[in-house]
């Protein structure tokens, strides 16, 4: 066993050096990695604000796609129709994903297990159904393409043409969500997120009004899978009404179920992985998902827990 | 006018037909193993897709109408005897683990079968006239083989051992157990039996739409629709509301654009889950 001292010094050891080695990534290895890396930044941040909703409050959403699609329009359309500033627009993916979420939030948290299951499905489908006809304002399946303007810091003018700077800011900014979902789930917050995971009916006698903790949660993890919608579209300079579809989500569950769902850090393994395994095998099989869906089944029979849940297990 | 209406209203019984079909595929695995398939999609699918090999292959669309689903079926045998026996108890575990078999099915489909839609010619060519349109004879011999299908169901269920015996489970799974009944075996069969009704209407829907890798995805979510509204496990309920929720998505087509009768739809299916979540017909 290793003292508590050393234990306490391990998070901070292990998030610096993961942080420091893809902040060097750059120095050497060329852009079709930095975009590469960017992309699994994007869907870990994804996969962690799935992770929130489904591992520490246990509610199963495929609906997180919606706002994730919302994240994505929320930087699209106010740069491209009315000339805002990157940066309001990504204020807004994070503001106009969390508002949706507190809508559908307020009808969903009213259900438990499979119909909950179903009415995000549905809340994500009327969206998709919307932003494909709705073509003037989403560019529909089509989608929108768009040059992103200089993100202004204030001390520096960040150009988001530039694939190096982009991928810099996706770092920085999940690598910032990543503590706070982190904080969150550690404080007294968390306990009760997983109080009602564990046993709803035992959280509600206790005196948690379990619905607006749900709620709470609900428009969290809404509006960070709008951040990370806002991120894909700013490092793909393209928004599109397909990203709205519920089966995007499905990347979230896949990631976080194969990592480890209620660990955080599984979720962002899962992904990297998973993104990797792809990129690996698509000049092999060019059959991607063959291998995504065999993986998450596979993990579902043999460590449910996923790969984090496993290595704790085996450890104790 | 009143010959499009006629022809929307035929269209909208026919179409609910099949999609009552592929509900109560959808009903029975939910009401028995408490499963929510998301794969019941791709196994429409497959359906669809296998019946277009052996059309290629004969040429016949009666025989694969018969070999299609059964072969679905055999699929249906391996992934509850493999895969789903072991978690049946968990049912978040069961939706997760069934979306990813819906990936691979895709996948496959693509791989082997292609990205391109293909027709398959209507087996009977016929058209009989309707006002002043044609309609396809086809069609109605399609709906008639749907509603067969049904009867055949509802006496399984009621005049046969094995129906009863599933009945029984889905009354109380315990006393079943206590008597004696085989209650693996009425799962395993169960689920077959819902991939082969899946498969089933993928081949009747073969000829009026066309054959797709992607045609099982927003069908999944039509039978969600229908199976919620109707009630989950309640099985007629399921029939009615496939009926009634496609002649009015049909007629109200004629109307507004689709995609508003859709956006209707599943608004509408919102309010039932919130005010009436075990189903317009439940108890």
């Amino acid at each position: 066993m290793l003292p508590d001292k050393w234990k306490a010094a391990a998070f901070p050891l292990a998030f610096v050096l993961v942080a420091a080695v893809l902040a060097a990534v750059p120095f050497f290895e060329d852009l079709f990695y930095q975009t590469f890396l960017t992309e699994v930044l994007v869907w870990a941040l994804f996969a962690i604000s799935f992770d929130l909703i489904f591992g520490y409050v246990g509610l199963l959403s495929f609906g997180q796609a919606l706002f994730f699609g919302l994240g994505g329009y929320a930087v699209a359309i106010p740069t491209l129709k009315l000339g805002m500033g990157t940066g309001s627009g990504l204020l807004l993916s994070v503001a106009v994903p969390a508002a949706f979420a507190a809508f559908v939030g307020f009808f969903s948290v009213r259900l438990t297990g499979i119909h909950f299951v179903i009415i995000t499905i549905i809340f994500a489908l009327i969206g998709s159904t919307v932003g494909e006809t709705w073509t003037s304002l989403t560019g529909g399946a089509d989608g929108l393409v768009f040059m992103p303007p200089p993100l202004d810091l204030g001390i520096a003018q960040l150009d988001l043409m530039d694939i190096r700077t982009t991928y810099y800011l996706v770092l920085a900014i999940v690598a910032i969500s990543y503590l706070f979902l982190r904080r969150m789930v550690r404080s007294p917050l968390g306990k009760v997120f997983v109080a009602i995971r564990e046993n709803e009916e035992r959280a509600r006698l206790i005196g948690y009004d379990v619905r607006r903790y749900k709620l709470l949660a609900f428009v969290i993890a809404g509006g960070l899978s709008g951040l990370a919608g806002g991120l894909y579209t700013l490092s793909l300079k393209y928004a599109s009404a397909t990203f709205l579809h519920w089966s995007v989500s499905g990347h979230a569950v896949v990631y976080a179920i194969v990592g480890g769902a209620g660990t955080l850090v599984g979720p962002v393994l899962g992904a990297g992985l998973i993104m990797a395994l792809e990129h690996y095998l698509v000049n092999l099989l060019q059959a991607t998902d063959l291998v995504v869906g065999a993986v998450l089944v596979s993990t579902l029979l043999l460590a449910p827990m996923g790969i984090v849940g496993f290595l704790r297990g085996r450890r104790k | 006018m009143a010959s499009n209406l006629a022809v929307a209203v035929l269209n909208g019984i026919v179409w609910g037909l099949i999609m009552a079909l592929i509900a109560l595929g959808l009903n029975l695995i939910f009401g028995l193993l408490h499963i929510i398939n998301m794969a019941h999609g791709a196994l429409y699918m497959l359906g669809a897709v296998f019946s277009w090999y052996v059309i290629e292959l004969t040429g016949n669309y009666w025989l694969a109408l018969c070999v299609a689903p059964l072969a679905v079926g055999l699929i249906g045998l391996a992934l509850e005897r493999g895969l789903l026996r072991t978690i049946e108890d968990k049912p978040l575990v069961t939706i997760i683990c069934t979306f990813g078999i819906m990936l691979v099915l895709q996948q496959l489909a693509l791989t082997y079968f292609g990205g391109t839609a293909r027709r398959i010619a209507l087996p009977i060519p016929g058209r009989f006239p309707l006002f002043d349109l044609q309609y396809p004879v086809m069609r109605i011999v399609i709906a008639a083989i749907s509603a067969a299908v049904m009867v055949a169901l509802w006496l399984f269920l009621n005049r046969t051992r094995y129906g009863l015996w599933m009945r029984a489970v889905v009354q109380d799974r315990e006393m079943a157990v206590a008597l004696g009944i085989p209650v693996h075996k009425v799962y395993m069969w169960t689920f077959v039996l819902g991939s082969v009704l899946a498969a089933f209407s993928g081949v009747l829907a073969a000829p009026i739409v066309s054959v797709d890798f992607m045609m099982g995805r927003e069908i999944l979510i039509m039978a969600f629709i229908i199976v919620i509204v109707g009630g989950m496990g309640n099985l007629w309920g399921s029939v009615i509301t496939a009926v009634v929720i496609s002649l009015i998505h049909g007629v109200g087509s004629i109307f507004v654009v689709p995609s508003t009768a859709t956006v209707f739809s599943l608004g509408f299916m919102i309010l039932v889950l919130l005010v009436r979540p075990q189903g317009l017909f439940g108890e």
